[in-house]
Order: C-alpha cells, then sequence, then structure tokens
C-alpha cells in the first residue's frame, strides 16, 4: 500500500499546532487577544467535546479581568516569588548527582539538543533553555519540519525527524513534564492550568503511545 | 476530561489555527535560525569532552571579596576557586566563596520584575516587563525631581562596594538625592569611628607577615572576618611557621581561641578596660616606647614634651590596674601582665579588635584604647603591627551633577542619639521614617540589603515596611523573596555577583594595593538586570544622562581611566588577567613620618595646635583674620590641613580628613569627645544595661560562623547543610542553676519577646552569657533558608535535592529580641548589650 503523504502531513501538522498551542500556553500570562481566541466558538466547541471545563466565568467575565486572573495564578504557579512550579527540567529531573538547581546538567542537555538541530536560542529570549515552553516549541519546530518533509514526499528526512522527535520525548520530555503537568493539576485555584495541564499530560500520554510504545511494538 | 485520541486534537487544533498564526499571547520565540537536521547542527562530540573556559572574577560572598577563577562549561558554572595570582588571597577562597555557585542557580531565584498585586505581605505578585517596571519607577521618582523634592527618594543598600557603589552614588548625584543609607551601624561603626577621632580615614589592618605576637579581642579572624581569607591564613602561617603567640580574648572557646596558645575568656563588654590595664602595666613597668609619643596628643596641652605625655598617659590609665580590670573582666590580673609584657616587649605586636569589641555602649571608646595600647608600644602602621589598610585607588567616570541635591534626615538616628554617627545609624532609619519628626521618604528603593531581618527588632521593621501609610512606594532589589521584599510594591530581580561587571579594591594584607575586577561567569539568568546597568537606563527615561552606559562601559572607562592599570593594558588586560599591582611598589607604612613641604602660598603655622593650614584653601579673607581665629576657629580649616609641626619638623602626620576636627596629632585626648560629654581619654565606661541585671538575667551576645553571612546565603545549599542550627551556647554552671541540660529546648527571652532554640552547655562560655549566631531563623529565602518546604510539589520542593534534606532544624533569629539601641557615642548598634531571661521549654 502506498504511502498517503498528506495524511502523514496532516498528522505532523497536528501534533505540531497542538505543541504550538500549548507553548503559548505556558510560555507567558496569556493575553486578551489570546483568551478571545480560547472563549471563540471553534475553540470552545472543542474545549466542550473534550469535556475540559475552564469553569463558567471564563466565558462570562469580561476578557480583562480574566487576563488579570490569569496573570496572577501564572506568576503564583510559575514565577514566584516564593513559593511556586518552577517550569524547568533541572529542578525536576537529576543528572549523576547532579539535580534541583536552575541551569542544571540537564539544561545542558536539552541546549546542545535543540543546538545539535541548527537551531540557536534567540538573542532576546530571556527564559532558560530547558524551560517547559521551551521543549514544548522545539516540538513544535520539529514536527512542523516534519509535515513539510511528508508532503515534499521525502521519507527519509522526515522519518529522521520523527527520530529526533522519539529522542527529545524520551530524554526529557516524558521525564519530567508529566510530574510537572500533576503538579500544577494539584495546585491551580482556578481551572483554566488545571484543565490545560491536563490536556498537556493527556496528548503526551498519546505522543508516548503513538512514536514509542507503538513503533516499538 | 475525557479519554481523548488524535481526533480530538486536531479538532482542537484546527480550532486553534488564527491563534497559532498570530502568534497571539506569545511575545517571542525562544529561537532563532532554522531546522538544519541532515547538516548535522554544532557539533558536540561525547568524547571530545566540554569545553571548560576558566575566567578570572571576584567574590562578593562577604565584604572581603577575594578575588577568583570561576569555571564554565558550556555555559554553565560549575566551579569557583581562588585567583593563584592574587596577592591579597594568594589563591585561597573559603567555604562560603566556593558556595557562590548556589546564588546563581538556587531553585527559588527571583527571575523577573514583579509587581504587587495583593496587599502589602499577601504574597500576590503579577510579573511586568522591564519596560514597564521602568516606566512604573519613573513615574514615582521623576514627579520627586522635577518638583524640587529629590530627597523625597531614598535608597539604602546593604552590600555595596567599589563600582557597585560608586554607580549608585554618581547617579543618586545626578538625580539629586542624598537619602542614601547603609547598613554600617550594624556591622562595625563604632570601629570606624573611634579610628577616626584619633588618626583619621584610616581603617586597620594587621601585619601578620611580620610580626612577632598577636592579641586578637572579640575578633574569630580564624573562621570569619572582614578581611578574612588574607589574613586568616596569614595568622596561621605566622603561627605555624615562625611561632608567633596568639593570645584571644573572646566570651567564648571560638575555633580561633582554640587555635590561640591561651583562651583568655572575658565577661562582655570588658575587652577597653582590659587595654587599659595592660597599658597601666606597660606603662608602670617602663616597658613602653617613645617614638610614637610625639605623634600622640594625651592632654589639653599641644605643646606637651614626651615625657610630659608619657606621664600624662601613666596617670590617665593609673585607675585601671590589673586586679581592678580582673574584678570588673573576671580576666586575672597576672594573666593581663604576662600579656601586657609578651605584648610590648615583642620586636613588633600587632592588637586585632572586631564586633565582640566594639558593639556595645561606647564602643568607639573602646577601639580608641586599642589604638592607644598599640601607640605606645610602637605598634601603629609600622612592619609587623596594627598598620593603615591599603586598597586600590580606582579613577572612574562621574556624571554632571543635579542642580538640586537634598537630603532627607532619617540617616542619623534620633536628635541626641549619637554624637559621632560618621557612618549613619542605618538601624534607625525605618523607626525614624514612622516617627517622621525629619520627614518620611515617598519612595524608598533597597538593594542587596534586608532591613526587616538584618536589625534588631525586626519584627516593628517590617511592620512599618507593611504599612503604606508611612512609605507609600518600595521598591526592592533581590534574588530573592525575604522578610523584606515580602512587602515591596515592586521587586526587581537583580543578577548575583557572578554575573556581573565591577572593578574591587579591598584591602590588601601586605601593605600593596591589589586592582581587580569581577567580571560575569555566565549570562545573567532569565531577566535579572544589574543595578549598574538599570541607572543609565532610568537617566536617560527621566531626562539626563549619565557618563556611562553600562556597568561595563562603567569599569572599561575606570581601567583605561586608573594610573597602573591603564599602562598594564587597561580593560583587555584586567579581563584576561583579572588582578594587576604595581610590581614595583613596597609596602606602605609609616606614612605619618612624611615630611612636608609648607612653604607653599597660604601656609601659616597655628600655634595653638602646631598646625600649618592654608588660610586661603580655607576661604579665610586675610591672613591676619586667619591668625586671629586661629585653625580651631575656622569653620572648614581641616580640609586646608598640611601639616604638624613636632619638634619644629613639619610631619604629615595623622590629618584630619573625616568629619572630626582636631589637629594632626593621634588625638587620645580628644576635645570633639569632651564637648560632647564623653571621656576625653580612652575609658571604661560600663554598660548600664549590666550594671542593674537581676540575678536570673543573661547577656545575650551573638556571633558570626565560618559558612554564612547575615543575610545573604541561607538560600545556599551547600552552606546550609554545613550550618543550619544556631543552638544557645551555655555555660555548665549557669545551665545548671535553671535546670537547662545539653540539647534542652529554651526559651531566651526579654520585653521584646520570646525565641526558643536548644541549649548547647558547655564550658566553652563565660558564666552569665548566651549565645546565639544571627544568621538563621529565615522566614523566606527559599526551601533551604527557611525549612519550609513549599506547599505546591514544584518550584524547591521538586528539586530532587529536597529530599536528601537531613536535618530538622532551621534555626532560630535572635535579633527578634534585641532592640534597635545605639552606641551614644557613633551611632553603632549594640548587639552585644541586650539583657534576656532563659528558661527550660
Amino acid at each position: 500500500m502506498g504511502t498517503d503523504w498528506n495524511k502523514m502531513a496532516d498528522n505532523a501538522k497536528t501534533r505540531s499546532d497542538m505543541y504550538g498551542l500549548l507553548t503559548l500556553v505556558f510560555r507567558q500570562e496569556p493575553s486578551e487577544a489570546f483568551i478571545n481566541e480560547l472563549r471563540g466558538p471553534r475553540l470552545s466547541g472543542a474545549f466542550s467535546d473534550m469535556e475540559l471545563d475552564m469553569g463558567g466565568s471564563f466565558y462570562s467575565e469580561p476578557v480583562s479581568a480574566i487576563a488579570d486572573q490569569l496573570a496572577l495564578e501564572f506568576s503564583r504557579l510559575f514565577i514566584g516569588p516564593g513559593r511556586h512550579i518552577s517550569a524547568h527540567e533541572s529542578i525536576f529531573t537529576e543528572v549523576d548527582g547532579d539535580s534541583g538547581g536552575l541551569w542544571g546538567a540537564r539544561t545542558v542537555e536539552v541546549k546542545k539538543f535543540i543546538e545539535t538541530t541548527g537551531l540557536d536560542y534567540a538573542s532576546q529570549f530571556t527564559g532558560l533553555p530547558d524551560h517547559i515552553s521551551v521543549e514544548l516549541e522545539f516540538m513544535q519546530k520539529l514536527a512542523d519540519w516534519e509535515a513539510d518533509k511528508w508532503i515534499e514526499m521525502d521519507r527519509i528526512s522526515a522519518e529522521y525527524c520523527l527520530s529526533i522527535q522519539r529522542m527529545f520525548l524520551q530524554q526529557h520530555i516524558l521525564g519530567w513534564i508529566p510530574k510537572f503537568c500533576d503538579a500544577v493539576v494539584a495546585q491551580a485555584d482556578i481551572p483554566f492550568y488545571r484543565e490545560l495541564a491536563e490536556l498537556t499530560k493527556n496528548f503526551l500520554k498519546l505522543e508516548e503511545r503513538s512514536l514509542i510504545i507503538d513503533t516499538a511494538a | 476530561m475525557k479519554k481523548l485520541n488524535r481526533r480530538d486534537f486536531m479538532k482542537l487544533t484546527a480550532g486553534s489555527g488564527c491563534a497559532l498564526a498570530a502568534g497571539l499571547g506569545c511575545s517571542q520565540s525562544a529561537f532563532a535560525g532554522s531546522l538544519k537536521l541532515q547538516a548535522g547542527g554544532k557539533d558536540f562530540s561525547p568524547t571530545t569532552g566540554k569545553e571548560r573556559q576558566a575566567i578570572p572574577t571576584a567574590c562578593w560572598q562577604c565584604v572581603t571579596r577575594d578575588s577568583m577563577i570561576g569555571y564554565v562549561e558550556d555555559g554553565r558554572l560549575v566551579k569557583l576557586e581562588g585567583h593563584p595570582d592574587s596577592i591579597r588571597t594568594l589563591g585561597k577562597l573559603c567555604a562560603k566563596g566556593q558556595a557562590g555557585i548556589n546564588q546563581v542557580y538556587f531553585p527559588d531565584r527571583i527571575l523577573h520584575p514583579m509587581k504587587r498585586a495583593g496587599k502589602r505581605g499577601e504574597h500576590k505578585w503579577k510579573r511586568i516587563s522591564w519596560d514597564e517596571a521602568l516606566d512604573l519607577i519613573v513615574s514615582k521618582l521623576k514627579p520627586l525631581r522635577d518638583a524640587g523634592t529629590p530627597e523625597l527618594f531614598m535608597y539604602q543598600y546593604g552590600r555595596h562596594k567599589a563600582s557597585q557603589a560608586a554607580t549608585m552614588y554618581d547617579f543618586m548625584q545626578a538625580y539629586g538625592t542624598g537619602t542614601i543609607g547603609n547598613h554600617t551601624s550594624v556591622c562595625e561603626a563604632a570601629k570606624w569611628v573611634g579610628q577616626e577621632s584619633l588618626w583619621g580615614g584610616m581603617y586597620d589592618n594587621w601585619d601578620y607577615d611580620n610580626t612577632d605576637y598577636v592579641v586578637i579581642f572579640g575578633s574569630n579572624q580564624f573562621e570569619t572576618h572582614t578581611n578574612h581569607i588574607p589574613t586568616a591564613q596569614r595568622l596561621i602561617r605566622a603561627k605555624v611557621d615562625r611561632g608567633v603567640p596568639l593570645y584571644v580574648f573572646d566570651v567564648r572557646l571560638t575555633n580561633t581561641a582554640a587555635k590561640a596558645d591561651q583562651w583568655v575568656p572575658i565577661k562582655v563588654g570588658h575587652d577597653g578596660l582590659v587595654m587599659l590595664a595592660m597599658c597601666n602595666v606597660i606603662m608602670n613597668e617602663k616597658l613602653y616606647r617613645k617614638d610614637h609619643f610625639k605623634f600622640m596628643r594625651v592632654s589639653e596641652d599641644y605643646k606637651a614634651t614626651v615625657d610630659e605625655k608619657i606621664a600624662a598617659v601613666k596617670k590617665n590609665v593609673a585607675k585601671y590596674t590589673p586586679e581592678f580590670a580582673e574584678k570588673q573582666s573576671g580576666v586575672p590580673a597576672d594573666t593581663i601582665r604576662k600579656i601586657a609584657r609578651g605584648f610590648a616587649k615583642a620586636k613588633s605586636a600587632c592588637l586585632v579588635t572586631y564586633r565582640g569589641t566594639v558593639m556595645h555602649y561606647h564602643g568607639a571608646d573602646q577601639e580608641r584604647a586599642a589604638m592607644l595600647l598599640s601607640a605606645i608600644t610602637n605598634n601603629l602602621d609600622r612592619p609587623g603591627g596594627r598598620v593603615m589598610g591599603v586598597g586600590a585607588g580606582w579613577k572612574h567616570p562621574s556624571s554632571p551633577k543635579a542642580k538640586v541635591h537634598k537630603t532627607l534626615h532619617v540617616k542619623d538616628g534620633f536628635p541626641g542619639e549619637a554624637a559621632y554617627p560618621t557612618h549613619h545609624v542605618s538601624h534607625q532609619v525605618l523607626p525614624m521614617i514612622k516617627d517622621g519628626q525629619a520627614g518620611r521618604p515617598k519612595v524608598y528603593w533597597w538593594s542587596c540589603y534586608n532591613p526587616g531581618f538584618i536589625n534588631g527588632d525586626n519584627k516593628e521593621l517590617q511592620s512599618i515596611m507593611r504599612d503604606e501609610s508611612i512609605i507609600p512606594f518600595l521598591i526592592s532589589t533581590t534574588i530573592v523573596y525575604d522578610e523584606s521584599s515580602q512587602y515591596a510594591d515592586l521587586i526587581l530581580p537583580d543578577v548575583t555577583y557572578l554575573e556581573r561587571w565591577d572593578w574591587e579594591d579591598m584591602v590588601s594584607a601586605n601593605q600593596i594595593a591589589e586592582f581587580y575586577i569581577r567580571q560575569p561567569l555566565v549570562k545573567p539568568l532569565g531577566e535579572s538586570r544589574c543595578q549598574g546597568d538599570v541607572w543609565p537606563e532610568l537617566a536617560k527615561r527621566m531626562g539626563f544622562e549619565l557618563a556611562y552606559s553600562s556597568k561595563e562601559d562603567f569599569v572599561r572607562q575606570s581601567c583605561e581611566m586608573t594610573p597602573g592599570v591603564r599602562e598594564a593594558g587597561g580593560f583587555e588586560y584586567m579581563k584576561k588577567h583579572g588582578v594587576w599591582h604595581d610590581p614595583e611598589a613596597k609596602p606602605n607604612y609609616g606614612f605619618y613620618e612624611t615630611k612636608v613641604d609648607v612653604s607653599g602660598d597660604g601656609v601659616i603655622l597655628d600655634e595653638k595646635t602646631g598646625v600649618y593650614w592654608n588660610w586661603k584653601k580655607a576661604g579665610v579673607g586675610t591672613e591676619a583674620e586667619a591668625k586671629g581665629q586661629g585653625y580651631l576657629g575656622t569653620k572648614g580649616a581641616k580640609k586646608a590641613y598640611v601639616a604638624q609641626n613636632i619638634d619644629g619638623t613639619a610631619y604629615l602626620a595623622y590629618p584630619p580628613n573625616t568629619k572630626f576636627v582636631k589637629a594632626g596629632y593621634l588625638d587620645f585626648y580628644s576635645d570633639n569627645f569632651a564637648d560632647k560629654g564623653f571621656p576625653a581619654f580612652p575609658s571604661y565606661t560600663p554598660i548600664p544595661e549590666h550594671q542593674k541585671m537581676a540575678d536570673d538575667e543573661l547577656n545575650l551576645t551573638t556571633y558570626k560562623v565560618a559558612v554564612h553571612t547575615h543575610s545573604r546565603t541561607a538560600h545556599c545549599k551547600w552552606l546550609t547543610e554545613i550550618k543550619h542550627d544556631n543552638p544557645g551556647w551555655i555555660n555548665t554552671k549557669t545551665a545548671e542553676a535553671r535546670g537547662i541540660k545539653n540539647g534542652d529546648k529554651i526559651r531566651v527571652y526579654n520585653s521584646l519577646g520570646e525565641i526558643t532554640t536548644t541549649a548547647y552547655v558547655t564550658e566553652g562560655i563565660i558564666p552569665g552569657v548566651i549565645a546565639i549566631s544571627h544568621h538563621l531563623g529565615r522566614k523566606h529565602s527559599g526551601v533551604y533558608g527557611s525549612g519550609k518546604r513549599s506547599p505546591t510539589p514544584g518550584g524547591a520542593a521538586a528539586d530532587p535535592d529536597v529530599k536528601n534534606i537531613w536535618w530538622k532544624k532551621h534555626g532560630t533569629h535572635p535579633n527578634t529580641i534585641i532592640p534597635n539601641s545605639s552606641d551614644p557615642i557613633s551611632g553603632t548598634q549594640r548587639w552585644m548589650d541586650t539583657v534576656v531571661r532563659v528558661a527550660k521549654a
């Protein structure tokens, strides 16, 4: 049976977009424009189908009030000061006894991994190399590149790119982001980040199944 | 949420297309460039290892500021060690210095500007951009400046030195405020005030490389000291290699006392008395050396002969017999005699004092006693003695000063509180502001400082910060959320010292100046930003320019302006080597013996004091007028000081280059002190509170430990693992009288409140005292600092190292029950005079 190049491309593009959406969620406090998109009919419908409960007030309160609430929640959950859930891989994982600090050994591994693919960190980017949104954005770019290769009917490049994605998922993302999401679910005060953390975790489960478990089988 | 499949995500992403396409909500991509998978990107071989860079820089964990080397692998700092080419540190670095890595990478670090969203102290914050933060600050500061009230902006700092201080003062002068507070009164102000009243603006160092005898009062030199690594290793070497005798007077058996020839236990607040008793022995047994007497003033008579001065000193110390001193201090008279004789007979001798001696009622006078003992044995500024500290004299750019420059007088304590607060009364700044009689700032900005923790009665100070009606706008520049920044309206994420530029100037231990720099080892984490980079940006937004565009630019210009450094290769040389000293320089001793040409235009001799001064420089109309009013009668004449006439020779002597108006003599008889009602000659003045103690009361003293600074290291996990508890040291008999056994939980209390800790029952402390170190008992400062696990499983609690925290205790903070109370001479905080009761909890 021949390869359905379009289907492969669509599949990769879906994954890329999903990573892109989650990148936006975790990169910084949501803007009013982003909240408006999330509350719009297409996304709210998708959320409803997925049984994501963002809470009634998310749709009914003025967007500026929601933006304000989410900015506070974002700071409280992910930034501090004080008690918070640090959104960095090096905080959640240990490498050869090195653990628990910002810019740890794991951060270096992530940075190197990403740089081996030809990407550089943008000079204006002030986050750390292993922030959750960086790892998700990296996956977005890989999947997007993979989609292009399917469209170009370049199977070798597309599958090579898939192997890179598998490696990054196994070596980094799956090792800590589900744990991070569990923490968010447990500690979120309002539904927005709890539900999106659940969504992230579910999406990564699906990624693990389709890219790693099923492939191995 | 239901179980999801790929189709669900397709639906979701189809709907999110608009958001993604527009990049809504996301202002920046983390990446530049494009994927080049086949090309292979950058080549990192797992077999060739990591690239390691060695970068010279300087420490900042404590004021010693050792030069050091940082090792960086893959953009990550992995190790710090002493700089082998430093003539100050000789390649050594203490535990605190090596743990500096923890400062950069601790998981609770503040990485973004944060604006308060709830009430002060409610811990609700919103991240804002630097642009927003700077605009907010300008919206507060510019109106004050435009209205001609720049003094209503107050800045207060804890650790600012060298170029960190120079850039800050430069900005404040360009802005126009002189309302700048420091922290020196909680550190050692009395020591400096005592010295300034005698030999001017010089501060002592100890020439261990050449000394033959060392006596230390109230200073834990081997564990922690203002110039720790440069001096401690030299003292060890003197003792081990040359067998130099070392005697340590202290209420505790410190690790310095333990390494001494003899630990001499002494009652709290009696160091000066024992020094005066040593002077008594030396004068009575004619063990003094005459050499320095001609530079001393010991009575009202400026023209006394050396023999008359000897007689006057003898008379002044006559009442301080060893027996009297024994009765008061607990030090046996025979011990005083033995050490006095040894000190006087040694070819050279160092007398060391620090916080244990001076942080008392009349602490400044105790320091004067130390100077007297050094002077009569000719051990002032001589090889092997108590010498003048020599630091690097950097030149640096200066910005145009503001036309309107004003100061709010909240820095020097309440009226009448301190006679000579030349280093200010920093612990009373917030109480002064609350009181309001000297006005209140509208904006209070503090940096590298934690006023709600490091001062006395700190709960009261926190309540002042919490009250928005007292100070409307608070800004904190910090790397960690702490007891003070919790009340700020705006938190600015500071860089650590390992991410910034500076030139440095701490004094050398060998009398030769060392010039050294600090340079970033790694890029600042997150959005953290150096204050020296913030100043030019703020100035620009307020419509004035500074003479530098960034801290790096300031350091670069300084390197190119400073003689010696410039010729060695300037900024590029310093970046490569980190340190520089003049290879031709000779150790600096005996500056007071410099002979001065007094033939200059306008120089006249003041008959009363023997001072040569330049009446023209003093701004007097005519020579006759100048002679008529005399040197001491002319305001500002000390700035026109030229020399001191001693036996017909004009010597530089000891110029009055501080706020003290004096002749060029070592002013052991001080009109300044007498005029304010204090003893003119170094004296023993009992501590009032100690004279009326009830039988069940004890003295509370505090101290430092080797692995922590006062408030800046508790979040460093390597250090906190070593030292995380501060039990109360209590003598066996004192404990027994209260039914306290070693390890018992105890209450320490007085009218200010109560703290609890455990008892360390030991013979290593004198009876009648409880000693508690002052760096622990944090309420914030991250999981390592406070011991509080985050209620969330992320943040520091997600740090796998947290599971390795094997200790359960996190200490107590004694400052809670220590009042803010000043030495009436210097304004120094009287840390060691507190009276408490102790009981089994």
